[in-house]
């Protein structure tokens, strides 16, 4: 039995009462909440003027109320996503964000904004084409008009110091949240997958100021921590948005252990810091969302994704990957023929799964040891 | 004035009889591969039990999936009109009707005048209609009336994929294997179907009073779910199967001079 | 109705019917052709949505575009399409992809091109990401022939776009368009001549400029042209807009349409209900509006082949109507960098399905709106259609908002591409239910 680390308890206890730390912090701190639908939007410059960004996520929940505005051929997420507004579990936020990534998140934003009270909904035009040296000056450009919104929003002028306190904040916390990443090299990680997806999907829900002192705590107790369980095979997950929590604790159930992955809750949210130039703030901003492993919407035409994919596999150890599809999500589905021949050749079988708002447990449970058995034979040979 | 209805169901052929606006026999005969012939027995049901011959009739319409293959009818009308003309002529106040059958669920607007303003009918991501219940039904080896009982006993609440009928079936199978008792597959089952049918009528919007017709009314287990997540009461005419086959028979009358 | 009692207009078959097949044949042998030994023509490949006038400057060249390949496959010949499809599945690709993709790759991992002979490798493609799949589409395929690939990204105006947010748009896209050159140069060695990327350009403006005044004409009761041959006329601009022969064609065309316009001839001879239609059609199952029309019923238009290509000038709550080509409006046109302005402008200012595709919502809404109305449309008939994401874009909400207005909506499921999505009993019924809602019986003929 594994010591009961009281830092992911609470970690797990933010996850599962979202709404009411989202609702805590804003008593205590009086900032506003901004609802954000995709890891796109520079939260930094929100945050720079007092707001929490919250992000948006589905419940995995069946549900009959968004077919009148969203038609069903649209990933299972973005209408997840959308049922918890119209549900009224975010009635308590003040506005809401997205930054332009696919047509599918766009329209739970669209369809949010029309139906639901919101003070504001603020569009971010991210380009696509992050590859292009035209790409800095237009996002840099949309974060200048993103940060006028917010202040004109929020009343609050953003100053060089709100900004550069508030990437502080954010560099300090991605930094942490790769230390805690990186125990996982070990031969025995001693923080299984499934409670590292709790760690990464509190992050995205918290200030990360909170989260950061969250993390030191963690990482303490992750010095001398000690699973007792066989790391079995070494996994890693691939896909679009995951959070699958029941999921991963099935795959880790039957003997295996991801350790780490690349997913939009995942690492591609916390991939990279803003790095300062010393000169213009919103363009050191901008380069930092323009250089993050990029979304397969993002990653055309070379591919900066699949290099990282690797990178981050052998540097992690990893025997397989797991790639979690989002039903109807094109870009990501163009790149899995591609995506799955460079991991294979580079020596990473893979096992590609469909996700929907709820999933097969059992049938994906007979896939998934079919697959370790295959890498347990690599192994032997 | 005399007049027939006929309702060439893909499972199902039910003809009624009316007689100055009184059903006076019906018939219900399934669909199989020579429909022509199933609808001449249904009819002759109905007749028997009206106690008259064929050509007491005046004017025969007809609905329904195959209402082009019907016999003796002079004309026909689609399955949304006809429903909606039948439901106004016993319960006039419905303004939302939901039409569930063996193979397609139908969401139907109607005014009050029992006009069609808006309808709605189930597109390929749905967990089915009532052939999903039935197999459904086959694999937990319980009969289908007794799947919708046992489904009440339960007051569990097991998430199912209410998208994909293919997927649900893949969970079915799974909590099987788990050993999860029956009643609260049923459960589960059907409340993935209604929480479906209610997904689309509200593309139609819920107003009351709100009716169910069709052959799925039978099953207790789906009329309770749907309850449940309409959080409303719901109709249920006597004979729910037939109301497309009175609307046909009054649209027949309506139009004989 | 008694058939007696219906007014039947005066109708007849488009006299340029024919010039726009025979450009459109001839175009596709060009791209046969140029695949033969010894062929100097470059042939570039990537989407229709794109700058296809872009690569004028190198010289001679065909473009292959995806979409309209796909379609002309799916319409010929559905049970080919199919086998290229399920190739893709073997392959890996999922089933719910965009189908143009789908039948174009599977194309060309069966090496099977529909207008005969092995499926035509480009030198090289050149892409824009119009929608979310776009940019991805010709990465795997210059991926799987091996030679070099170029997109350009199109971040469209928002419908409420500011205006530091339209500079900056402008500047991102006409740099970008600067890049393509220089990246074709490098690429093909070629030197690029601007005067006549100029031309390419110019003619562009005119002859979508030209489509839009022909699709305005529409608007006339009763309509004279119907959904058959609007999607025989509107292809040629999706195909060659930066050609001269398109430019000439348009206004052939447009001259026809006055004439019929003024003497009243119709496509439905029966018309007495006006659709508007939403996004493709089932190309495999167009006679889909033939059974309209069996109910007096006229397809009149659509965003989707009025707006492909661009050149409408819209100010919502204001006007919809064809925009002006720039060199009409006294923009300079003397230099690649104005050329490359020009059509980053007319892109990003006039092409508002391009808009579309990205921002659903009100704006979009108020679009479909306006153009109900300026159709003088009696419903409108929306293709949920699984194989085109960007076209299906708001859909629901414009049904909702529709709906509310108390404009009749009917809906019907299906893919642009893909057959196996489509359901023709199942749409005819719903059809016949709509008719019957409406209070429209069959005409007897």
């Amino acid at each position: 039995m594994a010591v009961a680390t009281s830092t992911i308890e609470k970690i797990k206890n933010v996850v599962q009462n979202r709404h009411q730390y989202a609702q805590d912090w804003q008593k205590k701190n009086g900032g506003k909440l901004l609802g954000v639908f995709c890891t796109y939007v520079p939260e930094e410059i929100a945050y720079a003027a007092g707001v929490l960004p919250v992000r948006l996520l589905g419940s995995h929940e069946p549900q009959d109320v968004t077919e009148p505005y969203l038609f069903g051929m649209f990933c299972p997420f973005s209408r997840d996503v959308l049922a918890q507004g119209l549900k009224g579990r975010f009635s308590y936020l003040n506005g809401i964000a997205v930054a332009h990534t696919c047509m599918h998140i766009n329209q739970a934003f669209e369809s949010w904004s029309l139906h639901l009270p919101v003070e504001r909904s603020l569009f971010v035009s991210m380009p696509s084409k992050v590859q292009s040296p035209r790409a800095l000056p237009l996002l840099t450009g949309q974060m200048g008009i993103f940060k006028s919104e917010i202040e004109e929003w929020t009343g609050n002028k953003i100053s060089d110091a709100d900004l550069d306190r508030a990437i502080d904040v954010y560099n300090t916390n991605r930094r942490l949240m790769w230390e805690v990443y990186a125990t996982r090299k070990a031969e025995n990680p001693p923080i299984t997958g499934l409670e590292t997806m709790y760690v990464a999907l509190a992050q995205q829900m918290m200030d990360k100021e909170e989260h950061s002192q969250l993390l030191r705590e963690l990482l303490e107790e992750l010095k001398t921590r000690k699973l007792d369980r066989n790391t079995g095979a070494r996994l890693m997950i691939l896909g679009s948005e995951d959070d699958d929590t029941e999921f991963l604790k099935m795959v880790e159930a039957v003997g295996a252990t991801i350790v780490t992955d690349d997913h939009c809750t995942g690492t591609r949210y916390f991939w990279n810091e803003v790095e300062r130039s010393g000169g213009n703030r919103l363009e050191d901003l901008a380069n930092r969302y323009i250089n993050r492993t990029p979304c397969p919407n993002r990653d055309w035409p070379g591919r900066v994704r699949f290099p990282r994919v690797l990178e981050m596999a052998k540097d992690y150890g990893v025997q397989g990957a797991i790639i979690i599809q989002q039903k109807f999500c094109d870009p990501h589905e163009a790149d899995i023929p591609s995506l799955t021949a460079f991991l294979k050749k580079n020596g990473i079988p893979t096992l590609f799964l469909e996700f929907d708002v709820t999933v097969p447990v059992g049938q994906f449970r007979i896939r998934v040891e079919a697959f370790l058995e295959t890498i347990g034979q690599e192994d032997l040979f | 004035m005399i007049t027939a209805g006929i309702d060439m169901g893909a499972k199902t052929i039910k003809v009624v009889i009316l007689k100055d606006g009184q059903i006076i026999g019906r018939g219900n005969v399934f669909s199989g591969f020579e429909t022509r012939e199933s609808a001449e027995e249904a009819l002759r049901l109905a007749l028997d039990e009206a106690g008259l011959t064929l050509k007491d009739i005046q004017t025969i319409y007809a609905t329904g999936a195959g209402r082009k293959e019907a016999p003796h009818a002079v004309n026909d009308i689609t399955e949304v009109g006809a429903d909606a003309r039948g439901i106004f002529n016993l319960f006039p106040k419905v303004r939302t009707l939901i039409d569930v059958g063996a193979e397609e669920g139908r969401g139907i607007k109607c005014s009050a005048e029992g006009k069609v303003i808006d309808f709605v009918v189930n597109e390929k991501c749905a967990a089915g209609a009532g052939s999903f219940t039935e197999s459904m039904a086959r694999a937990l080896e319980v009969s289908l009336e007794d799947f919708g009982k046992i489904s009440l006993t339960s007051n569990k609440e097991i998430p199912m994929n209410a998208q994909c009928a293919v997927f649900a079936e893949s969970e079915v199978v799974s909590l099987i294997h788990a050993k999860t008792p029956k009643a609260d597959i049923a459960k589960s089952v059907h409340d993935a179907i209604a929480s479906r049918i209610i997904s689309m009528v509200r593309r139609v919007g819920i107003d009351q009073e709100v009716a169910l017709i069709g052959g799925v009314a039978y099953n207790v287990g789906f009329v309770d779910a749907l309850k449940r997540g309409l959080e409303s009461d719901v109709i249920i005419p006597e004979n729910p199967e037939y109301i497309g086959a009175l609307g046909a028979a009054l649209a027949a009358a309506e139009n004989t001079n | 109705m008694a058939t007696k009692e219906i007014k039947r207009y005066k109708s007849k078959p488009f006299d340029c019917w024919k010039l726009a097949k025979e450009i459109r044949a001839n175009h596709y042998r060009e791209i046969a052709e140029s695949r033969t030994e010894g062929g100097k023509k470059l042939l570039i490949g990537g989407g229709t949505e794109s700058m296809i006038g872009l690569p004028a400057g190198l010289g001679d060249y065909v473009f292959f575009g995806g979409e309209p390949y796909s379609a002309s496959f799916s319409a010929g010949s559905p049970q080919g399409a199919v086998e290229c499809m399920e190739a893709t599945e073997s392959y890996g690709l999922a089933r719910d992809l965009c189908s143009y993709f789908r039948n174009y790759v599977g194309s060309l991992l069966l090496n099977k091109y529909y207008f005969g002979g092995p499926f035509p490798k480009a030198d090289f493609y050149l892409q824009t990401h119009f929608c979310d799949t776009h940019g991805k589409w010709y990465q795997l395929v210059s991926e799987m022939v091996g030679v070099p690939y170029f997109s350009t990204d199109l971040v469209p105006y928002r419908w409420d776009e500011t205006e530091e947010g339209k500079k900056q748009k402008l500047e991102f896209l006409s740099g970008q368009l600067l890049d393509a050159i220089e990246w074709m140069e490098k690429t093909t060695g070629r030197e690029y001549q601007d005067e006549l990327l100029i031309e390419a350009v110019k003619n562009e403006m005119r002859s979508t400029s030209l489509w839009a005044q022909c699709a305005q004409l529409n608007q006339n009761i009763p309509a004279a042209m119907d959904e058959k041959s609007m999607y025989s006329f509107y292809i040629l601009a999706v195909l060659m807009r930066h050609k001269p022969e398109v430019v000439r064609f348009y206004e052939i065309l447009l001259d026809e349409m006055k004439d019929r316009v003024a003497n009243q001839i119709a496509a439905v001879p029966t018309e007495r209900f006006r659709l508007l239609h939403d996004s493709q059609p089932p190309w495999y199952a167009l006679h889909i509006f033939r059974y309209l029309e069996k109910f007096g019923v006229a397809c009149v238009g659509a965003n989707y082949e009025y707006g492909l290509s661009g050149g409408w000038d819209y100010k919502e709550g204001e006007y919809l109507r064809p925009a002006k080509p720039l060199q009409d409006q006294g923009w300079p046109l003397k230099t690649r960098e104005d050329a490359c302005r020009a059509l980053a402008y007319w892109w990003l200012e006039y092409h508002v399905l391009a808009r579309g595709i990205r921002f659903s919502g009100p704006g979009k809404n108020n679009l479909v709106m306006k153009e109900i109305k300026d159709w003088n449309c009696d419903g409108l008939m929306i293709h949920l259609n699984r194989g085109c994401e960007g076209l299906a874009t708001g859909q629901m909400e414009i049904r909702l908002a529709l709906t509310e207005a108390g404009i009749p909506v009917m809906t019907y499921e299906g893919n642009v591409g893909d057959p196996r999505e489509f359901d023709e009993p199942r749409t005819l019924a719903r059809i016949d239910a709509f008719m019957e809602s409406v209070g429209l019986d069959m005409i007897e003929d």
